[in-house]
């Protein structure tokens, strides 16, 4: 079969550029560990804000050692477009863990000038970390459509020096 | 426009080259500029 030379370039070219492309992106994920979020568990969304036994009835930052936190953060549109809590405080270096679902629709959870972002669906907990070496305050906004109050759906993350 | 006033064989398609190395390097300038961006972000697990 005879293919023309400058098609046959411009093919091995683009495959090139494919495999440069993935491996580059494949060193980031398993060698930086950059990557989306897989569930990591599942809530019912009915109970998840109500139930005592519930971190997301009491959602906010929970120091498990010195440097290290989780963060419950609670997504909801009902009755206010709001993330539950909408601040947070913690010292720089910190390593926050970030356990976010929906007690309603889907959300979208986007910390500014992180990799953090991800979808928030209800009935499941979306879980990324992200270690806060710069002081300065990120906001977090909600980035899929979830209502007239989507707009004004966003929080903060305070790092202290 | 290229000239094929000497034939097929010899025709060199100098304006799709340019313009394809034009999209080439932009889409590797850009590409780069995010990638560069993304590690600079940090982790995420």
């Amino acid at each position: 079969m005879h293919i023309d030379s400058y098609e046959r370039n411009w093919m091995i070219f683009s495959i090139v550029m494919l495999i440069l492309f993935a491996t580059a992106v494949s060193v980031a994920a398993f060698g930086m560990g950059i990557q989306v979020p897989a569930p990591e568990q599942r809530v019912d969304p009915k109970t998840v804000a109500t139930d005592p036994n519930s971190p997301w009835s009491n959602p906010g930052l929970r120091e498990v050692e010195p440097g290290k936190y989780d963060a419950y953060i609670l997504a909801r549109a009902v009755p206010s477009w709001e993330y539950l809590p909408k601040e947070m405080t913690v010292p720089a270096g910190s390593r926050v863990s970030f356990y976010v679902t929906s007690a309603d629709v889907q959300h979208g959870f986007k910390i500014q000038d992180t990799n953090a972002n991800f979808q928030v669906v209800p009935g499941q907990v979306s879980k990324l970390t992200i270690t806060f070496d710069k002081p300065g305050t990120y906001n977090f906004i909600c980035t899929e459509y979830c209502g007239s109050g989507h707009g004004v759906m966003y929080g903060s993350i305070i790092v202290t020096p | 426009m290229a000239k094929k006033d000497k034939g097929d064989e010899e025709f060199r398609p100098t304006g799709t080259i340019a313009v394809l190395t034009i999209f080439v390097i932009t889409l590797i300038a850009i590409w780069a500029t995010i990638y560069m961006i993304l590690v600079g972000r940090g982790g995420t697990l």
